[in-house]
This record gives C-alpha cells, structure tokens and sequence, in this order.
C-alpha cells in the first residue's frame, strides 16, 4: 500500500553533514549562474556593500553539502549509506520518474566564505495525488542549517520531490 | 501581474547601483537579465554544483532516455533567476526565495527573468519587498514561477 510507504518515510532523517564553505567554491558557482558582482570574488567589494565576508549566491545551499564535507568534521551520529535512496526506493521500485517539484530556501543570514556549517535533512512531509491517471507522490525535504560556532540557524532549504508513476 | 505604468531604471533611482525601501514602489519591475542557454553552461552547472545526472549533459544517454537533447537542471534556471534577483536587490539581502519548476529548459532556448515588486513593508525597522519572480523564455513560457522577499536599506 502506498500510504504505509508514506507513513514510514515521514520524519525519517536524510542528512547530517558539517562542511566548509570555501571562497574558491562561491566564486566557481556565482560564475555558473551566470553572476558576475565583484562581491562573490573580492573581499573588498563585499565590504563596500557592508558584508562581512565573500557571501554566497542565493542557491549555493542546495549544493553545498557536496562540497566541503570534509570525513574529519562528519559528526559520529550521521546518518549512513544513502538515507535518500532508503526514502525513495520503494517509490522507485513501482518505475516512473523523479522530479524536483519545488524549492524553496529561508535566510536568517546570507552563507559566508570560511562558514563551517552543519545541515540537518528530515522528510517533513509526503503525501500523494492522482492526477491524469497517475499517481504523484510528493515527498518534503527540509535542510536546516546551522552554524557550528555559534549554533546559531543561517539558512533552511525546503525541497519538494515528485514521484510520478 | 503587469501593472498598467513601469516605472524606468531611472525613476527608480537606481543610477548609483543600490536600491533603497523608499525607491521601491508596488509594480516596479527590476532590470531583465537574459541569457541564452547552451551546453556548456550546463556543464559549467554539473561541475559547479556537484550536480552531474547526466540527462544534463551526456547527449547520448539523454536521447536514448527519449529526451530530445540534454536539458537544463531545474537549479540553474533557480540560480539564474536568483542572480536576476541580487542584481536588483543587492547581494546579500534576499531573506526568501522560493519556486516551482514548470518546464523544462533546452540548450539555445533564450531565457530571461520577470521580476516585478508585489508589496513593501517594513518589520522590527527592517525594510522588506515581497518579489513575483519567474524565468521565461522567448514565448513567454514560464520555467520558473515563484516569490522572493528581500531586506534592503533605508535612505535614513
């Protein structure tokens, strides 16, 4: 039954990853959206426009856990394998396809170069639609993270999954 | 929505590049960023991103997948969208951004960005703008549809 598969991938954590946000990276990706403000390259400029490091574009959280994740600053009780994977294999063992439905991203503060930060993921939702025929489940992520100095929240990703089949 | 009069750039008083709560009015839109996509930025992105599902970038395995060419990833159009949005607002100052992903984008398609102010208000004296952001292609078909708010500074 699909609703057991719902019932047990609510609440269940994605991620527990610490990485560093390195300024070599920042200005890589800024390049990749098509940004090019001084801001993301040069320390100087970022000051002028009264921030206190390089900051990072706006979408840069959704990729950071790929970069930076160094093993020495994993914490001991991450989840491991592929807690993603665990989420969406019984939706992908019925085919279809995956898509990314939505995205959403809250700043308490913009990411800055040199940050070391630990993003938390836990399934806040899923649920399910019938549309045309087919079944979309829809599967919410949310990413918070924090900063490991002062534990304070920096930012949250929210993301919306679909599975169509 | 598309109010009846736009104001110019100049209007808005953005000559000096910052953009201040008390130049911002309802209706205002912001500059349009446009870009035509091609492969290499989508292999730019895979790198970039740590992104590298190849239906972005590998031809031969998109088309044998039934996909015409390779595709954009849904967080570049995001990412170009928000570049569209901290040009305006400033770097550092969006506090949300949020979207849905409508269609798919294809490598020579001409993207560009719909930014228009949907409100101001200020909160605990922080100045914020409520954006309706979304990316679009030469026919106007949305790619990108969503909001954005973000703080930014008074004249004082």
């Amino acid at each position: 039954m699909a609703d057991d598969i719902l019932s047990t991938i609510i609440g269940t954590p994605t991620a527990s990853t610490v990485v560093t946000v390195e300024r070599g990276q920042l200005a890589l990706f800024a390049g990749a959206v098509k940004d090019d403000a001084p801001e993301y390259r040069d320390p100087r400029a970022a000051a002028d426009a009264g921030l206190p490091g390089i900051p990072a574009p706006p979408t840069y959280p959704f990729v950071m856990g790929n970069f930076g994740a160094y093993p020495e600053l994993q914490p001991a009780d991450a989840p491991t394998g592929n807690p993603m994977g665990a989420v969406l294999g019984p939706l992908m063992a019925k085919g279809g396809i995956i898509l990314h439905g939505e995205q959403e991203f809250l700043y308490h503060r913009p990411v800055f170069a040199g940050d070391v930060l630990e993003g938390k993921g836990l399934v806040v939702d899923a649920y399910q639609k019938e549309s045309k025929g087919k079944t979309m489940t829809f599967v919410v992520v949310e990413t918070a993270w924090t900063d490991t100095t002062t534990g304070e929240p920096v930012c949250t990703s929210r993301m919306n999954i679909i599975h169509r089949v | 929505m598309r109010p009846a009069t736009v104001r110019t750039l100049e209007e808005q008083n953005m000559a000096d590049g910052v953009l201040y709560f008390e130049d911002v009015a309802e209706g205002d839109e912001a500059p349009v960023l446009t870009h035509t996509l091609t492969r290499t930025d989508l292999v730019a992105y895979a790198g970039a991103s740590g992104d590298f599902n190849p239906m972005h970038h590998d031809e031969v395995k998109a088309t044998a997948a039934g996909q015409p060419s390779v595709f954009g990833h849904g967080m570049f159009s995001m990412g170009l969208l928000g570049t569209a949005i901290t040009d305006y607002v400033g770097v550092g100052n969006v506090t949300r951004f949020t979207v849905r992903f409508a269609r798919q984008t294809w490598p020579d398609e001409e993207l560009h960005s719909v930014i228009v102010v949907t409100g101001t208000r200020t909160e605990d004296a922080t100045h914020l703008i409520d954006l309706d952001v979304r990316l679009v292609n030469a026919a106007g078909e949305e790619k990108v549809v969503g909001e954005a708010t973000a703080k930014v500074p008074a004249r004082g």
